[in-house]
């Protein structure tokens, strides 16, 4: 699992606020960085990444949740929650079939039609959840999601709010 | 699951005090949901636990700096009770998947020795052993027990992880270190109003020896 990138200057003393910025800031990033490649099955890590940078980006908008405008707020946590479930379902088929994989090589041959069989249906499981998650990993919908946390940074250092 | 609520956040208040708030929260929720999570059949709240682990662990990913070393250590040990319970969380997963591709494989398998049978009477046992799936249950049978008993043995482990966790004091240390900073805070705070307190009152005693009236306040 990637190490959650450093978030730099932080301090004790620093205002919930600006922290709340520079956390979605970095979180953010580090989310749209690991987007390119997500839908190559043969390198399952990419998705495993970019779901994890997902969780983070989530944590980080609801551990400052009242940094932000409550309705920017909300926007911004329904569209990555549908990013992560995208992520979930396709992650979700990736760790099944490798798990299979991994027992099936272990198992005496007799054994191995059947879990085999299991695979390929998760292949095709894995194959619709890949379909799915195109859309949401789209060049459009990430700008869509980069400008909404823009929004959210900005006004979490406005003075009002910290 | 949805987190607990967390009250006393001020965005222009210092992080630490913020954090500590959050922290105490998380780790609230944590001690509460273990309690039932520690009964091998409460399946529900071991995925809650999870879920607070992963709530718990990220909040120290952000803030863990403020509470110095016991945030290390909480933050090791909460990734650490993630995984395990995330093992289990997988059983848990597969094996209703296992089953439910066992049962669609032996409806596929009924219709198939049906047709075999064609127009009799009734059905000829033997012609079951023609059911086309028929060599993938064996292995299939053998995985749904592997997974069982995997579920059980990753359940042990928590239950070892947890009350070792409890005997070095990990939460209650994290606790401890979050409280810690509110303390501080209500002192920093304390310390402000009384330097306030002790400027107004120069204010009046100037005043009163220049003999004029004190600013409106």
């Amino acid at each position: 699992m990637a190490r959650p990138k450093p978030i730099m200057g932080l301090t004790p003393e620093l205002s919930y606020g600006e922290t709340a910025a520079r956390a979605v800031e970095t979180r953010g990033g580090e989310l749209l960085g690991h987007a390119t490649g997500v839908l190559d099955t043969h390198d399952i890590e990419r998705v495993h990444d970019m779901r994890v940078a997902s969780r983070r980006l989530r944590a980080a908008l609801e551990v400052f949740e009242p940094c932000f405008p409550p309705k920017a707020h909300k926007r911004a946590i329904r569209d990555l929650k549908a990013l992560a479930d995208g992520l979930g379902e396709r992650r979700d088929r990736d760790v099944a079939i490798a798990a299979l994989e991994k027992f099936s090589a272990r198992m005496p041959a007799p054994g191995r039609p059947g879990i085999d069989g299991m695979v390929e249906r998760l292949r095709t499981e894995q194959s619709d959840a890949n379909e799915d998650l195109a859309p949401l990993v789209s060049d459009e919908r990430l700008v869509s999601l980069a400008d909404q946390l823009g929004k959210l940074v900005v006004a979490a250092r406005k003075p009002s709010r910290g | 699951m949805k987190a607990r609520k967390v009250k006393k956040l001020d965005p222009a208040g210092p992080l630490a005090e913020n954090a500590a708030w959050i922290v105490r929260t998380r780790v609230g929720e944590l001690l509460d949901l273990a309690e039932v999570a520690l009964d091998q059949g409460e399946v529900e709240a071991q995925h809650d636990l999870r879920i607070a682990a992963k709530r718990l662990r990220y909040v120290l990913e952000l803030t863990g700096f403020c509470f110095g070393r016991p945030a290390d250590t909480a933050l090791g040990r909460a990734r650490d009770l993630q995984e395990i319970l995330g093992e289990m969380h997988d059983c848990d997963v597969m094996l209703p998947r296992v089953r439910d591709h066992v049962a669609s494989l032996q409806h596929a398998d009924a219709e198939a020795v049906r047709s075999l049978a064609g127009p009799s009477a009734d059905l000829d046992p033997r012609l079951a052993i023609e059911a086309p799936n028929r060599p993938d249950y064996h292995g299939l049978e053998v995985l749904a027990v592997h997974l069982a008993a995997r579920r059980r043995l990753m359940f042990d482990r928590f239950a070892a992880f947890w009350a070792r966790q409890e005997e070095l004091g990990t939460w209650i240390r994290l606790e401890r270190a979050a409280e810690a900073q509110l303390e501080r805070a209500r002192q920093t705070r304390r310390a402000a109003k009384a330097a306030r307190l002790a400027e107004r009152h120069a204010d009046d005693v100037e005043a009163a020896i220049e003999g004029v009236e004190p600013e409106p306040r």
